[in-house]
């Protein structure tokens, strides 16, 4: 009997590993290569570097990313509940308008965003890179989580209401605490989002010392790698700066997972 | 039934209030002035312009490069879906079986979704690097040297390399998609099927993959929309190159507003973007209902 399991559980196994090699591959020859030559050397060089400072770096990212996902989260929770437990005028117009920019590329729409944000005279700042991404995230974020109020039943607020609570006690309350998973999906999705993103910072930043992580990657794939120590240095270059989203992702893979199912969104 | 007080609750205006001012109001300004722009000559500088009625719109058409892109596009759509789709819906299927260590496979699979696709570029470059690049490297040393390809600089093999670098990418995606689906799938049709003496690939064509229908159809549109924001990916591996090789819709599009200073020439192809987009935004929501 056991013996009869395990032979139709090893070919599962066998191709599970094989994909998980592949897929692992990439990240174990960075890090082999990351350290040949010179070993830790190729991170002190990268720490050390003076045009572009790591840690700089990774709070320029941080801010970034922090403050669009919080901001997202708050004005896509408000309008939801207002979408999801109010009746309003054009509310169903608006709620329609507003999804009909969930698959809106950013990258179709370059040239006005561009004038926006230098007519605001906000070019080479964090939230020149920040407000685009709130823009162009809210409406995905927007559906998730009206999705989710929606299967909050009425008459808990309701009766809420009926006890003298305010709309906005019922919305901190209640809504917001019996909606936490999905907040939080939506949290963590719109921070990882704003992080990896490339073209915004691209439009918009301009000095070295604004540069998030994106931006840096490619100011180090810019200069040459022909020879192996070029290659060990952009490796490690590309381990430190993948760093703190594989650390993300490894502490909040659960919501993302969840998150992105949620809304079945890609980025 | 009655909904948070009256029939017209004026307070919602409030609770949308700084959702329309941080996103509704930038992204329809994107929206209408891409319109706007796409009937003018502008350079997207200077405050000089003519109005050239739809110009830019038979320049377009009957412009080789664009239809380069989109011919892209398709393709890029096409071998991604299908491969991201098919693989990702097969290793849902041993996934489910719940084997120890089943939680870790799908975290690595899943993984490359959560690093940005610029270092995922960066890497991949210099992997696939003609002479210097571990992938050539291992195909010599195992002497397949036939094989071994400039993977980014050959015209024949370009796209097909970006789109292995995207799957790589969002395979895990279609995998936990899947997933989910099969998780809500009742348990009583497999034990119908088990009865009727049908084996694992019977069952798996003619009842499980049916059953699915939704989650495919759903990753159909998100795989178009996902060509259609494709713009990083192809930027930093091959600049669209070589020639046009794997030239999208948007790195052509960036190409026009930002080293030829042809605004209106960009913002046409905009509009054919947006609306494919909008109508897809529609499917999304649709099908996403259904799953």
């Amino acid at each position: 009997m056991k013996k009869h399991k395990l032979k139709s559980i090893a070919p599962t196994y066998a191709v599970l590993i094989l994909f998980a090699i592949i897929w692992v591959l990439p990240l174990i020859i960075a890090v082999t290569k990351s350290f040949t030559i010179n070993g830790l050397g190729n991170y002190a060089y990268v720490l050390n570097y003076d045009k572009i400072n790591y840690f700089q770096v990774i709070f320029n990212s941080m801010s970034i990313a922090v403050i669009s996902a919080l901001t997202v989260t708050v004005i896509t929770a408000l309008a939801a509940f207002a979408f999801s437990k109010m009746h309003f005028k054009g509310g169903k117009i608006i709620y329609g308008a507003v999804l009909a920019c969930l698959a809106v590329p950013i990258a179709a729409v370059t040239t006005p965003l561009f004038s926006v944000i230098k007519n605001l005279g906000l070019l080479d700042s964090h939230f020149g890179v920040i407000l685009p991404l709130i823009a162009f995230n809210a409406p995905m974020m927007l559906l998730m989580l009206k999705n989710y109020f929606d299967t909050i039943p009425d008459e808990l607020l309701e009766s809420a209401r009926i006890d003298g609570a305010s709309t906005f006690r019922i919305w901190y309350e209640f809504m917001v605490p019996l909606s936490v998973p999905m907040i939080a999906n939506v949290l963590v999705l719109t921070f990882i989002y704003s992080w990896n993103d490339y073209l915004v910072p691209l439009l918009v930043m301009r000095s070295e010392s604004n540069y998030p992580v994106t931006l840096a990657a490619q100011f180090f794939m810019s200069s040459t790698y022909q020879s192996p120590v070029d290659v060990a240095r952009i490796y490690a270059v590309m381990i430190l700066l993948a760093l703190p989203s594989i650390l993300v992702y490894l502490f909040s893979q659960k919501f993302l997972v969840a998150g992105i199912t949620a809304g079945s969104v890609k980025g | 039934m009655n909904k948070l007080g009256k029939k017209n609750n004026w307070k919602a205006y409030l609770y949308i209030l700084p959702l329309m001012v941080l996103s509704f109001s930038l992204v329809y300004y994107c929206i209408i002035n891409t319109v706007a722009v796409s009937f003018t000559d502008w350079d997207g500088m200077s405050d000089i312009y003519k109005i050239v009625g739809f110009q830019n719109y038979a320049k377009m058409l009957a412009d080789p490069v664009f239809w380069t892109a989109v011919t892209n596009n398709v393709l890029f759509f096409i071998g991604t879906v299908f491969i991201q789709a098919g693989l990702g819906f097969f290793l849902a299927l041993l996934l489910k079986k719940k084997l120890p260590g089943s939680n870790l496979f799908k975290a690595i699979y899943f993984m490359p979704i959560a690093m940005a696709t610029s270092i995922i570029t960066a890497i991949f470059k210099i992997i696939m690097d003609p002479t210097n690049g571990a992938l050539n490297q291992f195909l010599r040393a195992i002497h397949l040297d036939a094989l071994a390809m400039s993977w980014l600089g050959d015209q024949k093999i370009a796209l097909v390399s970006v789109i292995a670098v995207n799957i790589f990418q969002w395979m895990g995606f279609s995998m936990i998609t899947y997933y989910a689906g099969l998780m809500a799938l009742p348990d009583d049709v497999y034990e119908a099927a088990k009865i009727d003496g049908a084996g694992f690939w019977r069952t798996t064509v003619s009842i499980t993959f049916p059953m699915l229908k939704s989650t495919t159809n759903l990753l159909l549109v998100l795989g178009i929309v996902g060509s259609l924001k494709t713009f990083d990916l192809v930027k930093l591996l091959t600049a669209g190159g070589p020639g046009r090789a794997t030239t999208v819709m948007n790195t052509y599009l960036y190409e026009k507003a930002f080293n030829d200073f042809n605004a209106g020439g960009a913002a046409s192809i905009g509009v054919a973007i947006l609306i494919i987009a909008i109508v897809m935004s529609f499917l999304q929501i649709k099908l996403g209902k259904e799953d």
